[in-house]
């Protein structure tokens, strides 16, 4: 076919324009490949992150701030005695509590496609020194175990959901009120635990019926217990102090986060896109990069490409007015020598697409292979308040008073932890089709520019000009 | 073939208007051969230009078979010069990425000939012209001569009734230019065309049947009472 010989033998015989044409769109394009595969990977890591805090599946939590007069947990004020004791409270110190009816209500919204609810709590075991002792020589630090309460009915949402059974099993409906407990794996190794072993919580002696696995970066619970025992046990029956909701869509979740909000006012409703905002680290500082310097650089990149091949082609046309005169002497109608000209550009774009697809894949594999794993540093919804109102920092110590006087004792949250994210960016289908259109889009512009040139051309001058 | 009527062509140049061509009454019967001489500027190309249909004159008409040049469109000029008119340029104008073949056969491509029968066509055209050996080697690869008798295959490959040459000798030396003349000669006379030449060499010009001379667009046409004997007399008139 003489279409195809002619634009065979232009591009082959014109090598050096046709390649800095192509390699100038390929630029653009393969920077475009790259900035959507790191946007691809935030997005991927990011929800990793909201993942391992709040379980696969989970769109939307609603929590509330803990409130002093309500402090929950009933870890109050503790007087010392002439005599050291042992303390084992199960508290819910960083969270504030809401109804369990409150799970019910969210479940019968409109766009609601799941609502679970669970405990957050932790476990305080302290020794007590005696009011008569040296407060350095008897001083031992609390333990801290991080404890959930889940939903013995539906552990597809939540805190258990990304868990993986590495032995035993996991919760029932049956065990909803047993001494029964489910560890996370590197705590039972920790502490030489296995399927069979007892543990206490909160004075009560739990079962370890099973031991789960969580994502390596996530910083998941220790222990885990049915909702309804862990209720029992924290001394907060008929509540819960977080609600784990699922939006029938994706594309639901900022109305479904609006429609809880009105149902809820007091409550914080927190989604994966305003929990991104609070997520800092270099997780965030990657995300800014790829979503702001990372993509005008991008469309930059592409609009000088598109320049620079828009340029060359006029120039091109400019150059062989003579041989575009003589084909139009022989019979050649303007459409017929456009489509020529607009056939070697969408050539030239989709070679253009080809290496900038291939140069996008070599950029994201050595951003993969180069990038050290990310951190996101998470902020505590909220924070816990101790026995006067005031707020628990992050370095709060669990003692407070002098010897003989009383002794306040409260938790010690931490008000942020860190999540280790292994980050590497994925390039879709959808990226690749979007270089293969920005590629056409390119070599259109280019061609319909020479071609806006080839119509004007008069055949006489044209053929008056010197190459 | 052609009846040209108060035929003028100006260009602006600046507050200057430069009369390219100024021909009142001029008339090529068919078969004729007319070769028009004149220094540079003065209008030769113009003509050749406007028997084309390639530029348009500012006034008269152009009457080429019945048809008014000067009153048809562009998609209509182009067609006309498709299927009727051959073109040979003194740069030769091949496309430089095709084959000697495939330059032909860029000719053939605005028809409607079949890609199959246009390669008979190609082959039969380069034959004509001696160089059925070098379809597939591209114009660097030919010397001078072999680029123009490329060109004039590509001329004739349509079978025109009008070939338009303008200085078809001029960059060749002389051994090639009586060559590329004599070619041009022969192909004339077999194909009964007619041949309007543009010529800077008065021996070539000596072959045609009519003479014209352009001085400052002005065209006067006279027999060629003095034709070398090389040439045939075809029928034909002349007009002033």
């Amino acid at each position: 076919m003489f279409f195809v010989t002619y634009l065979r033998r232009e591009l082959l015989g014109r090598p050096r324009q046709a390649a800095v044409i192509a390699a100038g769109l390929a630029l653009g394009i393969g920077l475009v490949v790259v900035v959507s595969a790191l946007s691809s990977g935030v997005r991927e890591a990011q929800g990793k992150v909201l993942g391992s805090l709040y379980g696969v599946g989970t769109d939307i939590t609603v929590t509330t701030a803990v409130q002093p007069a309500s402090r929950s947990g009933g870890f109050n004020q503790i007087t010392p005695k002439p005599y050291p004791r042992h303390t084992d409270v199960l508290t819910s110190s960083t969270l504030g509590t809401l109804n369990a009816s409150a799970v019910s209500s969210i479940s019968t919204l409109r766009n609601v496609s799941a609502a679970v609810s669970g405990l957050v709590l932790t476990e305080i075991t302290a020794t007590i020194p005696a009011d008569n002792a040296p407060p350095q020589s008897s001083f031992q630090p609390p333990v801290q175990t991080s404890v959930v309460g889940v939903d013995a009915d539906d552990t597809g949402y939540g805190a258990f959901s990304s868990a993986r059974l590495a032995a035993g099993r996991g919760f029932t409906a049956a065990d909803s009120t047993a001494n029964v407990t489910v560890l996370d794996s590197s705590y039972a190794s920790a502490h030489r635990l296995n399927v069979g072993s007892t543990i206490t919580v909160a004075g009560a002696r739990l079962r370890v019926i099973g031991l789960v696995q969580q994502n390596g970066g996530s910083n998941p619970p220790q222990v885990y217990l049915p909702l309804a025992r862990a209720q029992q046990l924290a001394k907060l029956t008929g509540k819960v102090n977080i609600v784990y909701v699922q939006a029938a869509s994706a594309a639901l979740v900022g109305t479904v986060t609006d429609e809880i909000s009105k149902l809820m006012p007091s409550a914080k409703v927190t989604n994966s896109a305003n929990l991104a905002k609070g997520v800092a680290g270099s997780l965030a500082t990657t995300a800014k990069l790829a979503n702001n310097l990372g993509k005008w650089l991008a469309v930059l990149t592409l609009v000088i490409a598109f320049t620079v091949a828009s340029l060359l082609t006029l120039a091109a046309v400019t150059r062989r007015a003579r041989e575009f005169g003589t084909l139009k002497a022989l019979g050649w109608r303007s459409r017929r020598i456009t489509g020529q000209l607009l056939g070697e550009c969408l050539a030239l774009g989709i070679a253009g697409a080809v290496l900038g697809i291939a140069a996008g894949f070599g950029g994201t594999r050595l951003v993969s292979t180069a990038a050290p794993n990310l951190s996101a540093i998470v902020q505590q919804t909220n924070i816990g308040k101790d026995a006067f109102g005031g707020d628990l920092g992050a370095n709060g110590g669990v003692f407070s008073g002098q010897v003989g006087g009383p002794v306040t004792t409260y938790a010690n949250p931490s008000a942020t932890h860190t999540v280790a994210v292994p980050f590497h960016a994925p390039i879709t289908l959808t990226a690749i089709v979007l270089a293969i259109a920005l590629a056409i889009i390119g070599g259109l512009i280019a061609g319909s520019l020479g071609s806006w040139r080839i119509t004007r051309l008069r055949p006489a001058a044209a053929l008056a000009s010197v190459e | 073939m052609y009846t040209l009527t108060g035929v003028t062509k100006s260009y602006q140049k600046g507050r200057r208007t430069v009369t390219a061509l100024k021909v009142p009454e001029l008339v090529i019967n068919d078969g004729d051969w007319l070769a028009v001489q004149g220094r540079t500027g003065h209008g030769k190309t113009t003509l050749l230009q406007v028997l084309g249909g390639l530029d348009q004159p500012n006034t008269g008409s152009i009457i080429l078979d019945g048809h008014d040049l000067t009153k048809m469109r562009q998609s209509q000029l182009t067609k006309i010069r498709g299927e009727s008119i051959g073109f040979i340029f003194q740069t030769f104008n091949l496309i430089p990425t095709l084959s000697a073949a495939e330059n032909v056969e860029a000719a053939l491509v605005p028809g409607p000939i079949a890609s199959a029968q246009r390669h008979h066509l190609v082959s039969e055209a380069l034959d004509s012209v001696g160089l059925g050996d070098r379809a597939r080697h591209r114009p660097t690869e030919l010397s001078g001569g072999q680029q123009q008798r490329v060109a004039i295959a590509r001329a004739l490959v349509k079978q025109p009734q009008v070939l338009l040459a303008d200085e078809p000798t001029g960059n060749l030396d002389e051994h090639t230019r009586d060559e590329i003349i004599a070619l041009l000669e022969q192909l004339w006379r077999q194909n009964q065309l007619t041949l309007v030449m543009v010529t800077h060499d008065s021996r070539i010009a000596r072959r045609a049947q009519h003479l014209g001379a352009m001085k400052k667009g002005h065209l006067t046409v006279w027999p060629n009472t003095h034709q070398s004997p090389t040439s045939h007399q075809a029928p034909g008139g002349r007009h002033d």
